[in-house]
């Protein structure tokens, strides 16, 4: 009896500690416009893709578009900050980012406002667009007209906002400062190795090798459009023996005082890079839990 | 040569021994610590605003608006300073009174829901769209907080770096607990004869 008891009780724990975790995963990005609900057409699905799509060629922001049936067990805004945390909408820094999650059986929706965004659309801004501009849509069962209306007012929102010109950080998109810091460490570390296991003029050469392989595993487009010529290694070569002379002239500089490293190691965590290939993801915009909930 | 050589083994084996990590942790915890009491002190700044609004059209609520004006007070009576983290009571003290403040701000919004006036008053909704926002950002930051002081206790309590956080002195922190979660969502008595 006891032991029976015992078992229904674990069983009844388990059920209940089961209830407690199951959280709706994150859906995972792969465009602009996420309707797990085939709410909208495919023609209207498109055309919203292309006006976020537009929007981010002028003027950089990303606004992404999720709509679920459900967030429960989940309130809508700790599954919105989780959305956001994992989907990273916005470029890194400028935190201009916006989601609007609509959870359809909930009839409930979220607008989570990026970092950089706080300003231009305070929570009452975003409140005001759920309840004046969305919601009226929503409750004629109008789902589309109200993302869009919710979408065009939020874009000109935000096109009243000085924000720094689009593809602004473009250029470093393949490897980004973190796995700079630490390629350019290693380099250090080996150039100093180098230099007294193999003498300093003999150090500096194998640095410049090192140099041409990482320049080849890093960047394998330069090289290839330099159609693999000579000028590409001699130019890598010649880049990590001038990098390894002044190293060693600071090493010289320095010797008399005390060499005083301090290194920031502090966040090699692999942030993950985005590629403007045809998918789409977040470019690491963060989010602090600011926007507005509204129900309909 | 050798010096130098000795010197980055040093650099390399820090790392390896969790000194580094404690350092980043450590400053890490302290921005999430510093984002929560900002988002604190912008729920404390939204409050006068929201009673004296309340105030206009249902002044006759007189336990609700006490009670919140007495928790704002106390509130703001606590100072707040970096170590409050490492001082356990007073951290439980100031938690326990941001509780007490969330506690009097939901009543207030819920008799707030019984007067339609003012409700569909423009700077009501305004405001309490701006309170919701803050107090969405206050669970924000206070889940992460709870995850920069995860990160940090596992690394003083995991072998090697157990080793450095004794040499270094580093101890475990205190987070937001389940113990102050229970303790502040019981109401708080409120004498209701004294003004504020």
């Amino acid at each position: 009896m006891l032991i029976k008891c015992r078992y229904t009780i674990g069983i009844f724990l388990f059920l209940f500690s089961a209830t407690l975790l199951a959280q709706i995963e994150i859906p995972t990005l792969s465009q602009r416009v996420t309707d797990l609900t085939n709410t909208l057409f495919p023609e209207e699905l498109a055309a919203l893709e292309k006006k976020l799509a537009d929007f981010e060629t002028r003027k950089g922001s990303q606004i992404a578009v999720l709509i679920l049936p459900t967030t429960e067990p989940e309130d809508i805004a700790a599954f919105g900050i989780r959305v956001a945390d994992s989907w990273k909408i916005g470029r890194k820094n400028i935190d201009d980012g916006i989601i609007l999650i609509v959870a359809k059986e909930d009839r409930k929706l979220r607008i989570e406002v990026g970092r950089g965004l706080e300003g231009v659309i305070p929570d009452a801004i975003a409140k005001r667009i759920i309840s004046e501009i969305i919601t009226p849509f929503f409750k004629d069962y109008h789902i589309q007209g109200g993302i869009n209306a919710g979408v065009d007012q939020l874009i000109k929102l935000i096109d009243g906002e000085k924000l720094p010109a689009p593809n602004i950080n473009q250029v470093m998109e393949s490897i980004d400062s973190n796995h700079l810091t630490a390629i350019i460490f290693g380099l250090m570390m080996l150039d100093v190795f180098a230099k007294v296991w193999a003498g300093w003029i003999r150090g500096m050469f194998i640095t410049g090798i090192a140099v041409v392989i990482i320049g080849v595993l890093v960047h394998p487009e330069s090289y290839t459009e330099m159609g693999s010529s000579p000028l590409f290694f001699i130019s890598a070569f010649f880049i990590g023996i001038v990098g390894s002379v002044i190293l060693k002239l600071i090493m010289i500089f320095n010797s008399s005082k005390t060499l005083n490293s301090n290194f920031d190691m502090s966040d090699f965590s692999s942030s993950d890079s985005s590629s403007s290939s045809s998918s789409f993801s977040g470019s690491g915009g963060s989010f602090s839990g600011g926007g507005a909930s509204g129900s309909w | 040569m050798l010096k130098k050589l000795i010197i980055l083994w040093f650099i390399t084996t820090l790392s390896g021994c969790g000194y580094n990590s404690f350092q980043s942790s450590d400053e890490t915890i302290k921005a999430s610590w510093g984002e929560v009491l900002n988002q604190y002190q912008r729920r404390a700044d939204l409050v006068p605003n929201l009673v004296n609004i309340v105030k206009g059209y249902a002044s006759h609520e007189k336990d609700v608006l006490i009670q919140v004006t007495q928790a704002r007070s106390k509130v703001s009576s606590i100072q707040v300073t970096p170590e409050l983290v490492n001082d356990e009571k007073a951290f439980a003290s100031f938690i326990a009174a941001q509780g007490q403040m969330t506690q009097a701000i939901s009543s207030l919004l819920a008799v707030a829901e019984s007067y339609p006036e003012l409700k569909s008053s423009s700077l009501f909704r305004d405001l309490q769209a701006q309170i919701e926002g803050t107090e969405n950002r206050i669970t924000v930051a206070r889940n992460r907080y709870i995850a920069a002081i995860k990160e940090y206790n596992i690394t003083v309590r995991s072998f090697p770096s157990n080793i450095t956080a004794m040499f270094f002195g580093y101890r475990t922190k205190n987070s937001f607990t389940v113990e102050n979660e229970y303790r502040i969502s019981n109401a708080p008595k409120v004498d209701f004869n004294t003004t504020p």
